[in-house]
C-alpha cells in the first residue's frame, strides 16, 4: 500500500504543482501591476497564456531546440519529485543542474545573438548560486547527519534556527533562478529587458509553452528549498516559503537591473562568506537537529 | 595462465612498437587495427584470469634483472645524450642526479638485495589495464586516420618514431600498472617519462623541443623523489614492493608515521607525474604535440600513473595528518585549476586544465583515505579517462574539420559535423551531469569529503566551476548558426574509435554498480581492509549518508527523448530567421543587421571567460606559491 501512495502523491505533485506555479505566477502579476499603478491581468493570465501559446504555431530557428526545453521541464519535475520524496539533497542539486543547463543550451542553441547574450549571463547566474545551494546541502548534512531530506522533516526543531546566513544567501539565490530584478539579465517576464527576451528569443508557441509550464514547476520546487528551513513544523514552512516569494517580487519592483559582474562579485563576496561563516559555525558547534 | 598474460600484455605492446618500425606505412592501419583487438582481448583476459601474484624466482629472475640493468643505463644515457645534444643544462643536472643515485642503488652493500621480482595484480591493476589497452590502443588506432592530414600541414615525416613511441608507451604502461616490485616500478616510470618526452617535442620545432625539456626535466624531478623514497623505504624498513608498505603500515598509526617520510616522497612523484600544480606546466606544454598524444598522456597513460601510484599507497597514509595534507592539496588543485579553466578559449588547454583538476580531485579522494572516498578515487580514473580521451580525440577531430581549436570559433559546429558533436557532447555531459559517472564520483567524494571542511568547500567552488566551462562550451558547440559549408570526411579509423569511446562512457554509466561491487569493492577492501558502506542493488546507490539512484535519472532522460520524439509531431515546425529587432534577414546571411550608419554589420557574441579574474597571469603564481607550501607542510608532516 506504501508504493500506492506513492503513486498518489506522486500524481498530485504532477497534477498540483503547476497549478500552485500558475497561480503563483499569476499573483506575482498582480502584485506587480498594482505596484505599478495598474490594474493588472486576471489571476489566471499565466494559464491563458500557455493555452494560447499552445495553440500558436511551432515557429523554429532549428530542428534541435525543442528537445532542450523538454529535458529542462522533465528534469524540473524529476527535481521536484526528488524533493517531495525526500531525496539526498545534493543529488537534488544535480539533478536540477542539469535542468539549468538543458535551458542554457537551448539558448545557445539558436544560434540567434540575444539568446546567446543571455545564456552567457544564465551560465554565470550559475557560477554565482552553485556554491551557496550546495552549501545549504552541507549544512543540512552537518546538523543531521545524512543528505537525505527525511531527516530535516523528522528532526526536532527547524534548521533555521542554525542556519541563518544560509537562509539570507538563499534568499538571494531564489532571486537569482527566478529571474527577477535585480539579476533578471537572462531572460525575465516582464519586459524590463533591453535584450528582447534574453535566453528565450526564439521560443514562441509550444517551445515557449513547455518553458512557462516548466517555471510553474520550478516556483514550486524553489520555494520548496525555502520550506526546508522549517519543515519540521510544514505549516510555517510552507509561510516561510509564501513570504520569501512575496519577498522576492516586492525587491523585483523596488530594484533596477545590475551588471551580471556586480552579482558574481556579491556572491563570491558577500553570499559566500557569510554561508561559509554559518558551515564554519556548524562544524566547531557541532550542533545537530535530531 | 595469468603469467602468460602478464608477459603478453608486456611483450606484445613490445613486438607492434618494432613492427610500426620495420614495416611500411602501408601496413599501419593494419597494425593498428590489430593492437586494437589484441589490446581488448588481452585486457579482458587478464580480468578473466582473476587477481594473484606473479612472482619470478631463481634463474627466470638473474636474467630479466640484467634486462632491467641495461634498460636503466640506457635511460639514463638517453637522457644525457638529448640534453647534450640539445644543450638542455638543467635536464642534465638532473639526469646526473638521477644517475647517481641509481649508481648508489647497484652499489653492493647500499640497499638491501631482493631475490624476486613480483607483479601484483589486483582489481585496480585489472582496472588500469583495460583503461590503457583498450582506451590506448583506440587511440593510436584513431591516430592512423589522423596523422596523414597532421604531418600535411607540416611537412613532418617523423610518423615511424611516432608509432614505436606510443606502443612502446603502452607496454611502458602495461608494466607499471602491474609491477610490485618498487625498482621495476621505478624503471616502467622511467620509461614512460623518456616515451613522453618524444612524443611532446614530436614536431621538432623550438616550442615543441622546449616543452618536452620542461615535461622531462618536471618528471625528473618527481623521478628523483620517487628513487630517493624507494631507497629510504628498502634501507630503513626492509620494504621492496608497493603492497609492502600497505602490509607494513596497515592501519597503525605509529607504523603509518615512521613511513611517512618516504610515503610523502612517492607521493611527489606521484603528483608530478599527475601534472598537479606546481608540476601543472609540462602537461600543458604537451598540447602543441600531436592530438593522439595529448589523449594518450591524458587519459590512459602517463597522467594516472601518477594518481594510481597514491591511491595504491593509501594504506599508508589514510586518517594521518598526511593524508589530510593530501587531501587539502588535491582539492587545492581542483578548485584552483578548474578557475584557471574557465578563463581559457583554446580548448586543448580548457581539457588540460580539467584534467589537472579532476586528478586533484583523485588525489583529494585517496588523501580522505575513507573507503567511500578511496572507492571514489578509483571509479574517478576509470570514467575521467574514457570521457577525457574521447573529448580530446573530438577536439583533434574538430581542428581538423574547422581549422580551429578556439571554443568561439565551434559555434555552429552542429551542421557542420553532426555526428562528431554528438560525440564531443556526450563526452562533456559526461564530465559534469548525472546520470554519468564522473558526475556520480564527485558526489561520492563530496559526501565523503564532508567531514573535512577545507576539503568540502573547495570541491563545491571547484565543482560549480566546472559546471560552467563545460556549459560554455556545450552550448558553443551545439549552437546552429545559418551558414552551411565544410562537407565532413569521415574515416573508419578516427570515427570507430570516437564511437567506441562514446559506447563506453554510456555503457560504463548504466553498469556503474556492477563496476563497483566486481573491481571497486574489493580493491577498498585490500588496500583498507574494510568495504565502502555502500548498499542498494543495481541501479541505487546508497551509502551510510546518502543515495544516488542513477538508474533512475536515466530512465528520466530516455522518458524526455520520447516525449520530445512523440510530440514533435503534434505541432509541425516551421522553420524561420532570427529575430533581429527587424534589421536583418539579408538573404546572405541572417545574422546581418543595419547599424547606426545604415550600413550593415554582422553580429556576433562571444561567452564570457573572467580572464581578469581567473587569468593564467592572475592565478597560476598564486597557485605555485600555495601549492608549494602545501607539499612542504605534508612533507614537514612526514618528517616530524
Amino acid at each position: 500500500m506504501v508504493a500506492m501512495n506513492d503513486v498518489l502523491l506522486a500524481v498530485l505533485v504532477l497534477i498540483g504543482a503547476p497549478i500552485i506555479g500558475c497561480l503563483a505566477s499569476g499573483i506575482d502579476r498582480k502584485i506587480t501591476a498594482r505596484l505599478q499603478g495598474r490594474v493588472g491581468p486576471p489571476l489566471l493570465q499565466p494559464y491563458y497564456d500557455v493555452k494560447k501559446l499552445l495553440s500558436k504555431d511551432n515557429m523554429i530557428v532549428n530542428g534541435s531546440q525543442n528537445f532542450y526545453v523538454v529535458v529542462y521541464l522533465i528534469f524540473i519535475v524529476l527535481s521536484l519529485l526528488m524533493l517531495v520524496f525526500k531525496a539526498d539533497m545534493l543529488m537534488i542539486i544535480f539533478v536540477y543542474t542539469v535542468a539549468s543547463v538543458a535551458l542554457i543550451v537551448g539558448g545557445m542553441s539558436t544560434g540567434s545573438p540575444y539568446a546567446r547574450a543571455g545564456s552567457s549571463r544564465e551560465i554565470m547566474a550559475i557560477l554565482s548560486y552553485e556554491p551557496v545551494l550546495i552549501l545549504y546541502a552541507l549544512a543540512i548534512y552537518l546538523l543531521t547527519g545524512t543528505f537525505k531530506l527525511s531527516a530535516v522533516v523528522e528532526a526536532s526543531s527547524p534548521i533555521l534556527i542554525y542556519t541563518p546566513l544560509i537562509f539570507i544567501a538563499m534568499i538571494v539565490v531564489l532571486n537569482i533562478k527566478l529571474k527577477k530584478s535585480p539579476f533578471d539579465y537572462s531572460t525575465s517576464h516582464h519586459a524590463h529587458q533591453e535584450l528582447v527576451k534574453g535566453m528565450l528569443t526564439e521560443y514562441s508557441g509550444p517551445g515557449l509553452a513547455t518553458v512557462e509550464i516548466a517555471h510553474f514547476y520550478e516556483y514550486v520546487f524553489l520555494t520548496g528549498l525555502i520550506f526546508l528551513f522549517w519543515a519540521s513544523t510544514p505549516i510555517i514552512g510552507v509561510l516561510l516559503g509564501i513570504i520569501a516569494f512575496l519577498l522576492v517580487i516586492v525587491v523585483d519592483n523596488i530594484t533596477a537591473r545590475v551588471y551580471w559582474q556586480w552579482m558574481l562579485k556579491l556572491s563570491w563576496t558577500f553570499l559566500l562568506v557569510i554561508s561559509l561563516v554559518n558551515i564554519a559555525y556548524l562544524y566547531v558547534s557541532g550542533v545537530k537537529v535530531v | 595462465m595469468m603469467e602468460t598474460t602478464v608477459m603478453l600484455l608486456i611483450a606484445v605492446p613490445l613486438l607492434f612498437s618494432f613492427l610500426f618500425l620495420g614495416l611500411g606505412k602501408s601496413m599501419y592501419k593494419v597494425l593498428a587495427w590489430a593492437f586494437f583487438i589484441f589490446g581488448v582481448i588481452a585486457s579482458v583476459q587478464l580480468v578473466r584470469d582473476g587477481a594473484g601474484v606473479y612472482e619470478i624466482t631463481g634463474s627466470n629472475f638473474a636474467m630479466v634483472e640484467n634486462i632491467v640493468l641495461v634498460l636503466e643505463v640506457l635511460v639514463i644515457l638517453f637522457i644525457f645524450a638529448v640534453s647534450i645534444k640539445f644543450k638542455n643544462l638543467p635536464t642534465l643536472g638532473l639526469g646526473i642526479i638521477s644517475a647517481a643515485i641509481t649508481g648508489y642503488t647497484l652499489l653492493p652493500g647500499n640497499v638491501p638485495e631482493v631475490e624476486s621480482a613480483v607483479f601484483n595484480i589486483d582489481p585496480f591493476s585489472q582496472v588500469m589495464i583495460l583503461i590503457v589497452n583498450i582506451v590506448g590502443t583506440a587511440i593510436i588506432l584513431f591516430a592512423t586516420g589522423y596523422m596523414d592530414e597532421y604531418e600535411e600541414h607540416r611537412h613532418l615525416h617523423r610518423q615511424r618514431t611516432f608509432y614505436f613511441t606510443m606502443s612502446f608507451f603502452l607496454a611502458a604502461m602495461n608494466g607499471l600498472v602491474m609491477a610490485d616490485t618498487l625498482n621495476w616500478l621505478y624503471l616502467f616510470w622511467e620509461l614512460t617519462t623518456l616515451c613522453s618526452f618524444v612524443l611532446i617535442s614530436y614536431n621538432m620545432d623550438q616550442e615543441g623541443i622546449n616543452n618536452g625539456f620542461r615535461a622531462l626535466a618536471l618528471n625528473l624531478i618527481g623521478g628523483i623523489a620517487l628513487s630517493v623514497g624507494i631507497i629510504l623505504l628498502a634501507t630503513n624498513y626492509d620494504i621492496s614492493t608497493l603492497s609492502g608498505i600497505g602490509t607494513y603500515a596497515g592501519t597503525d598509526a605509529a607504523a603509518m608515521a615512521a613511513v611517512a617520510l618516504p610515503v610523502a616522497l612517492l607521493c611527489i612523484g606521484g603528483f608530478a607525474k599527475s601534472a598537479q600544480m606546481p608540476f601543472n606546466s609540462w602537461l600543458l606544454g604537451a598540447m602543441v604535440a600531436p592530438t593522439p598524444v595529448s589523449a594518450l598522456l591524458h587519459s590512459s597513460t602517463m597522467v594516472n600513473a601518477g594518481v594510481f601510484l597514491v591511491v595504491k599507497l593509501v594504506p599508508a597514509f589514510a586518517g594521518s595528518s598526511l593524508g589530510t595534507a593530501i587531501a587539502v592539496y588535491g582539492s587545492f588543485t581542483f578548485v584552483m585549476c578548474s578557475a584557471l579553466a574557465l578563463s581559457q578559449r583554446n580548448a586543448k588547454r580548457v581539457l588540460a586544465y580539467s584534467t589537472i583538476a579532476n586528478l586533484g580531485l583523485i588525489i583529494a579522494s585517496a588523501g580522505i583515505g575513507t573507503p567511500l572516498a578511496v572507492a571514489a578515487a578509483i571509479m574517478l580514473i576509470l570514467f575521467h579517462a574514457i570521457s577525457k580521451a574521447l573529448l580530446f580525440l573530438c577536439t583533434g577531430e574538430i581542428e581538423h574539420t574547422i581549422g580551429s581549436r578556439d571554443i568561439e570559433d565551434m559555434a555552429g559546429l552542429i551542421k557542420k559535423a553532426p555526428y562528431l558533436t554528438t560525440l564531443i557532447a556526450l563526452g562533456m555531459v559526461s564530465m559534469l551531469l548525472p546520470p554519468f559517472g564522473v558526475l556520480l564520483t564527485k558526489w561520492v567524494s563530496m559526501e565523503a569529503a564532508s567531514n573535512n571542511p577545507i576539503v568540502i568547500v573547495f570541491l563545491i567552488l571547484g565543482s560549480a566551476l566546472t559546471t560552467v566551462y563545460y556549459s560554455k562550451w556545450l552550448g558553443t558547440v551545439l549552437s546552429s548558426t545559418m551558414d552551411k559549408y565544410s562537407v565532413h570526411n569521415k574515416r573508419a579509423e578516427t570515427y570507430f574509435p570516437l564511437s567506441v569511446l562514446g559506447l563506453a562512457i554510456v555503457v560504463t554509466s548504466i553498469l556503474v554498480f556492477q563496476v563497483y561491487d566486481y573491481f571497486i569493492k574489493p580493491q577498498v577492501e585490500i588496500l583498507l581492509k574494510t568495504v565502502p558502506a555502500v548498499t542498494g542493488q543495481a541501479g541505487q546507490f546508497t551509502s551510510e549518508i546518502g543515495e544516488f539512484a542513477y538508474a533512475a535519472i536515466f530512465a528520466v532522460l530516455v522518458l524526455a527523448v520520447i516525449i520530445y520524439l512523440a510530440t514533435k509531431n503534434m505541432f509541425t515546425p516551421r522553420m524561420a530567421g532570427y529575430y533581429m529587432c527587424g534589421e536583418n534577414n539579408l538573404e546572405k546571411d541572417k545574422l546581418m543587421f543595419r547599424n547606426g550608419l545604415c550600413a550593415y554589420d554582422k553580429s556576433s557574441v562571444s561567452n564570457i571567460y573572467l580572464q581578469n579574474t581567473f587569468g593564467e597571469n592572475k592565478l597560476t603564481t598564486l597557485g605555485y606559491a600555495i601549492s608549494i607550501i602545501l607539499i612542504v607542510i605534508a612533507l614537514a608532516g612526514g618528517m616530524l
